[in-house]
């Protein structure tokens, strides 16, 4: 029942359960603690939560994403047709998107060739610039809540 | 050092959305009726191209949510998140790929520029195509989203990832389809998706480079 006694069971209650023979003090604790241990927690609503973005998100609607999927695809195709285009047509009109990208990259990297060594250096920097920026706002971790 | 930064990058980004709207719009902004049948015949040939590319773009945006719903998912809550970040970093991206293109370009002639310079579009086509499911994800359930549980459970058709990405591909289409607007929204659909897509690492929220710590004894 000394000071020493307790302090050792309350640091290993399971080794030193003898103690609590001896110990009123120490009964009493235990006593309480088991007590508050049986308590059940409080009931939570599921429903008054907020509603979490998985919930519900493997569901597949097929009726819904087919039918709007054809219609799209249906009028699509219709106007092809009204406008005299092929489907050829519509994947050459992309490409020529990205070969007029490509031109401007082109004019750009010529024009930077052409450029005095000024204008080069700072090109350089700015590139610098612009990537370390990059690499900065890369390192953010993304603050999303779980989905 | 970080204050600052929060002052600077409202800023950047105000002047740089200012910029690239001076650039992406037209000359005159009135919309008239075609001139001719000449003109009409184009006019139509250019929103059944569009169209026909929105048929392409449902079938793409389908097919990757079957694939990876849980990605798509992620970064489109993350957009939701924090949608400045989001579009300050597909702004900072599209200028970086711009300048690393004519960076690869001009290493041509050295033999290292074109697989550098391929590779580099794909990675922008990728991340281009991930981002804007993402963003057709989140205008999706902007719009047609559940609010409440009860809804959900209400629901039989609207409700998943896939019925998500469909609606957004129909709404954000039909604004495509807008003369001077579309092109404009789309464009910034674009940034807001390559923005997100790097946000989140398509979707896997893992960090982009390693934390260095130093042990010291």
């Amino acid at each position: 029942m000394t000071d020493t006694e307790c302090q050792r069971y309350l640091e290993d209650p399971e080794a030193n359960a003898a103690h609590l023979q001896s110990c009123a003090e120490c009964r009493a604790v235990s006593a309480a603690l088991a007590e508050k241990s049986d308590v059940e927690p409080a009931s939570i609503d599921v429903d008054a939560l907020p509603l979490a973005p998985w919930e519900g998100s493997s569901h597949r609607p097929w009726p819904l994403v087919l039918g709007i999927t054809a219609v799209v695809v249906a009028v699509a195709l219709a106007l092809c047709d009204a406008a005299g285009l092929s489907p050829l047509h519509v994947a050459e009109s992309s490409l020529t998107s990205m070969e007029a990208m490509r031109g401007l990259i082109d004019r750009a990297t010529a024009s930077l060739r052409a450029a005095s060594l000024v204008w080069q250096i700072a090109f350089g920097v700015a590139f610098l610039i612009v990537n370390a920026l990059l690499i900065v706002l890369l390192r953010r971790s993304p603050r999303g809540i779980d989905a | 050092m970080r204050r600052m930064l929060r002052l600077f990058l409202p800023l950047t980004i105000v002047a740089a959305t200012l910029v690239t709207a001076m650039i992406a719009a037209p000359p005159g902004f009135g919309i008239h009726p075609p001139d001719g049948i000449a003109e009409a015949t184009a006019m139509l040939q250019k929103t059944a191209v569009i169209a026909a590319l929105l048929a392409v773009w449902m079938i793409v945006a389908v097919s990757l949510t079957l694939l990876s719903g849980r990605e798509i998912r992620y970064s489109s809550v993350e957009m939701r998140a924090s949608a400045l970040h989001c579009f300050a970093l597909g702004l900072v991206a599209v200028t970086s790929f711009a300048l690393t293109a004519i960076v690869f370009s001009y290493l041509i002639p050295y033999h290292v520029g074109l697989p550098l310079l391929f590779a580099l579009g794909v990675f922008a086509i990728l991340t281009k195509i991930y981002g804007l499911v993402a963003v057709f994800h989140a205008i999706g359930t902007l719009v047609a989203g559940s609010r409440t549980r009860e809804q959900l459970n209400r629901r039989n058709w609207l409700r998943g990832d896939l019925a998500m990405v469909v609606i957004g591909v129909v709404v954000l289409g039909a604004i495509r389809l807008i003369p001077i607007v579309g092109p404009i929204v789309w464009g910034f659909a674009s940034v807001f998706g390559i923005g997100t897509a790097l946000a989140t690492k398509f979707g896997r929220r893992e960090p982009w480079f390693l934390a260095y710590r130093l042990h010291l004894s």
